[in-house]
């Protein structure tokens, strides 16, 4: 199992990073926005995407839309880790397609439980 | 001479009439002078009012020089001082997972090896284990407790470089504090400079905002109704929605 995680604050990705080793995934990879991590999912091997939304370059919410439009990735499961906790934007991401949305500040269990329910969801489907 | 009110100025134009009537060429010239004094100096007047706003107003824009200065010289600075807080808040919580990486696997260590002599005690606790077996715990445990003492040692030192990490809170909280001060100037000279420049034309429509523009995180999140508060609020949202 190898997790991409994008996130523009290195420190966020070094906590997300520590946080999955703990619950057993050491497998990890970074990128610090969608057109860094664009090019790491093309060239295949990734299982998981963990994104935040508001970054430079190119945001969380648009990452995923591409991910989902490309039939190589469109599977791929995608839990977005964000600040962003506008109605209208919980509902977009879920409309985009997104399998989990956790808002910033989280906990080792919120992260947890999501991934648990993501891998329950997929492996019931 | 006084500007003339209405009344004055009715009774010195029937007093001209009046003049005129009569064919008195003295009165008439003394009524029309009257009224004409009167005229030019209520325009005086209205000069005199304006050249004290000019004044005012230019007087206001001297006032204003802070603002220039505060263009040139604080707004700079202060992008420093933000930048500032960025890096040390990067660093100090880079400094905090750096200990918490050097301490983890001291803290699984100590754990492991305590979990495994646990069981050897508990064997020789319960009479299962012979006398070879038990001198190799003995030497077990006679070089655990030096681990013991020195992981514990170092554990502390790293809490300790822990804590002296939150030190960025009392920096970061000076600068901050600086860049809310002069927030609140340029605040108060900008609405000072609106107020001479005049009122602007009030548009009618309401500025459209894009709902889904990322905007971090939400400040006085409770006055907003379309903001949720917590991971439940997200939760219930989702699966109101049926995901």
């Amino acid at each position: 199992m190898k997790i991409l995680i994008v996130d523009d604050f290195s420190t966020m990705r070094r906590i997300i990073k520590n946080l999955l080793r703990d619950l057993g995934f050491n497998n990890t990879i970074e990128a610090d926005d969608g057109l860094t991590a664009l090019p790491i999912l093309n060239a295949g091997g990734i299982d998981f995407l963990v994104t935040d939304w508001n970054m430079p370059g190119m945001q969380g919410i648009d990452l995923l839309k591409t991910v989902r439009a490309d039939p190589k990735l469109s599977t791929l499961p995608v839990l977005m880790v964000t600040a962003e906790t506008k109605r209208e934007q919980i509902i977009e991401a879920a409309q985009a397609g997104v399998n989990g949305y956790i808002v910033k500040p989280f906990t080792a269990a919120t992260l947890k439980e999501k991934i648990e329910k993501i891998f329950e969801r997929i492996n019931a489907q | 001479m006084e500007a003339l009110n209405k009344t004055e100025q009715l009774e010195a134009a029937r007093a001209l009439i009046n003049a005129i009537e009569q064919d008195d060429d003295d009165r008439i010239k003394t009524e029309l002078m009257a009224l004409t004094n009167a005229r030019e100096s209520a325009l005086f007047q209205q000069i005199g009012k304006l050249t004290r706003e000019l004044h005012e107003a230019l007087n206001n824009f001297k006032v204003d020089a802070r603002l220039v200065d505060l263009t040139h010289n604080d707004m700079p600075d202060t992008r420093d001082r933000l930048n500032y807080v960025i890096q040390t808040t990067e660093e100090a919580a880079h400094k905090t997972l750096g200990y918490i990486d050097k301490t983890l696997p001291l803290a699984n260590e100590l754990k492991q090896t305590a979990a495994k002599l646990n069981e050897s005690w508990q064997r020789f606790r319960n009479r299962e284990m012979s006398a070879t077996e038990f001198r190799d715990l003995s030497r077990e445990i006679e070089a655990y407790l030096p681990v013991v003492t020195m992981h514990a040692g170092e554990i502390h030192n790293n809490l300790s470089e822990m804590t002296l990490a939150q030190g960025f809170q009392d920096l970061t909280g000076q600068v901050l504090r600086q860049v809310i001060g002069l927030v609140g100037e340029v605040e108060t000279n900008l609405v000072k400079l609106v107020k001479v420049a005049g009122q602007p034309q009030q548009s009618g429509e309401t500025k459209a905002v894009d709902p889904l523009k990322a905007e971090g995180p939400q400040i006085n999140a409770k006055n907003k109704p379309n903001v949720v508060n917590n991971q439940d609020d997200v939760d219930d949202l989702l699966s109101s929605l049926g995901f």
